[in-house]
C-alpha cells in the first residue's frame, strides 16, 4: 500500500537508494499502489557518480511491500521492506541487476526482463 | 419417523411382551436412559436392555392395537420434555397406524432400522472439515506442525512444470481453520526477510518436511521480524 510521500527501497544497481513517492499511476484518484504498479517518485538519496541524481523525477515499479501480496491459491507473501525498481517509460528497467526475491505476479505484468534478473522468483 | 415413535411407544408395551424387542431398538433405549427416563418407563427400560435375541414375532403386530396408540397420546403428556420434536411426530404417526389398522408388515420392518445418532446443526462445520482434511490426508499425509519448526516445503507451480518451487524457513505461527489451516514461514531471502502463509491442506503443496526444530517458547514468533536477521536465515 504505497501512497505519495512513501519512501522506498531501490531494489536495482540504477544508482538511486531511496525514492519518494509522488503519485500512483492509473486511474485519477488512485489511492494505493501494490507490488507491479507503477509509481512516479522522486529521488531522495544517490549513490555518487551515477546517471541519476537527487531529486529527479523518475518512474518506478514496485516490487515488495510490507503489505501482503494475496494469490488465488491461497498463498500469502510479505517482505520486511518496501521496495521498488527504476523503470524508464517503456517498463524496461534502468539498472542491470536486481536485489532481493520478486513474486511472480510481475511476468504476467510484462515486467519479464526484471524477473529474468530476479536472484529468486517467489 | 417410526424409529422415534418406537422407543416412546415401546416402553407402554405390558412386560409379557418386551421379550420381543428389536436388539437394536435397544439402542433407542440407550439414548432413552441417557435423556433421563420417567419412572413410569425406568423399570420397564431396564428389563428389555438385557434381551438380546431377535424376534420378528406375531407380537410385533400388537402394536397396531389400538390400545397402545391411546398409551402413546397420554404419555407424552407425563414425560417431561423428553424431546418436543418427537411428541407431534408420536402424534402424527399414531393418528396414521389407526387408520391403517393393524398392517403387520410396516412394523415390522420399522424396528429394523439402525438407531441414527441425530446430528446437530453446531456439528456440522466439524464434521465437514474433519472429511476434507481426510481425504486430503488420503493423497499426502501432512505432518504434525509447531511454532519452531524449520521446514521445507515442495510447491507445485503452474507455470514450472517441471521442477517443483522450495520453500524453507521457520514456522512462525500456525492457524487453525480446519481445511484452512495455514502456517507462516520466515525466511531471509537474498537479503531481505520474506514471510509466506501456506494453507496447509492445499492440493499445490507436494510435500512438507520438517527439517529441525528451534525450542521456543511462543506459539507467535512476530518478535523474529525485530531481530537481527542471522536469527531467520536458513541454507
Amino acid at each position: 500500500m504505497i501512497q505519495p510521500q512513501t519512501h522506498l527501497n531501490v531494489a536495482d544497481n540504477s544508482g538511486a537508494r531511496e525514492l519518494m513517492c509522488i503519485r500512483v499511476i492509473g486511474a485519477s484518484n488512485r489511492r494505493y499502489a501494490h507490488i507491479g504498479d507503477v509509481i512516479v517518485a522522486v529521488i531522495k538519496e544517490a549513490v555518487p557518480n551515477t546517471p541519476l541524481e537527487r531529486s529527479e523525477v523518475i518512474r518506478a515499479v514496485i516490487v515488495r511491500t510490507s503489505k501482503e501480496l494475496k494469490r488465488d491459491n491461497g498463498m500469502i507473501i510479505r517482505y520486511d521492506d518496501n521496495a521498488a525498481v527504476v523503470i524508464d517509460q517503456e517498463g524496461n528497467p534502468k539498472g542491470t541487476r536486481i536485489f532481493g526475491a520478486i513474486a511472480r505476479e510481475l511476468r504476467q505484468l510484462n515486467f519479464t526482463k526484471i524477473v529474468s534478473l530476479a536472484p529468486e522468483v517467489l | 419417523m417410526a424409529s422415534q415413535l418406537f422407543p416412546q411407544a415401546l416402553h407402554m408395551i405390558p412386560i409379557n411382551q418386551v421379550k420381543s424387542f428389536n436388539p437394536v431398538k435397544n439402542l433407542g433405549f440407550s439414548a432413552f436412559l441417557s435423556r433421563g427416563p420417567s419412572p413410569l418407563t425406568a423399570s420397564k427400560v431396564s428389563v428389555s436392555g438385557t434381551h438380546l435375541k431377535f424376534h420378528f414375532g406375531s407380537d410385533l403386530g400388537c402394536f397396531a392395537r389400538r390400545d397402545f396408540i391411546v398409551r402413546a397420546e397420554s404419555n407424552p403428556e407425563a414425560e417431561a420434555n423428553e424431546n418436543g420434536v418427537e411428541e407431534p411426530e408420536t402424534k402424527a404417526e399414531a393418528e396414521v397406524e389407526a387408520g391403517e389398522g393393524g398392517e403387520d408388515e410396516v412394523e415390522e420392518e420399522k424396528p429394523k432400522e439402525p438407531y441414527k445418532p441425530r446430528v446437530k446443526l453446531g456439528d456440522i462445520m466439524g464434521i465437514l472439515n474433519k472429511r476434507a482434511i481426510e481425504a486430503s490426508d488420503k493423497e499426502r499425509p501432512t505432518p504434525d506442525l509447531r511454532a519452531g519448526d524449520i521446514v521445507e516445503i515442495k510447491l507445485e507451480v503452474p507455470e514450472n512444470k517441471r521442477r517443483l518451487s522450495v520453500y524453507k524457513g521457520i514456522v512462525i505461527s500456525k492457524q487453525n481453520a480446519g481445511i484452512h489451516t495455514t502456517i507462516r514461514i520466515r525466511r531471509i531471502i537474498a537479503g531481505i526477510g520474506v514471510e509466506i502463509v501456506f494453507p496447509v491442506y492445499s492440493p499445490n503443496i507436494k510435500e512438507i518436511k520438517v527439517v529441525k526444530h528451534r525450542k521456543v517458547r511462543r506459539a507467535r514468533l512476530y518478535y523474529l521480524r525485530d531481530k537481527l536477521p542471522r536469527l531467520s536465515t536458513f541454507k
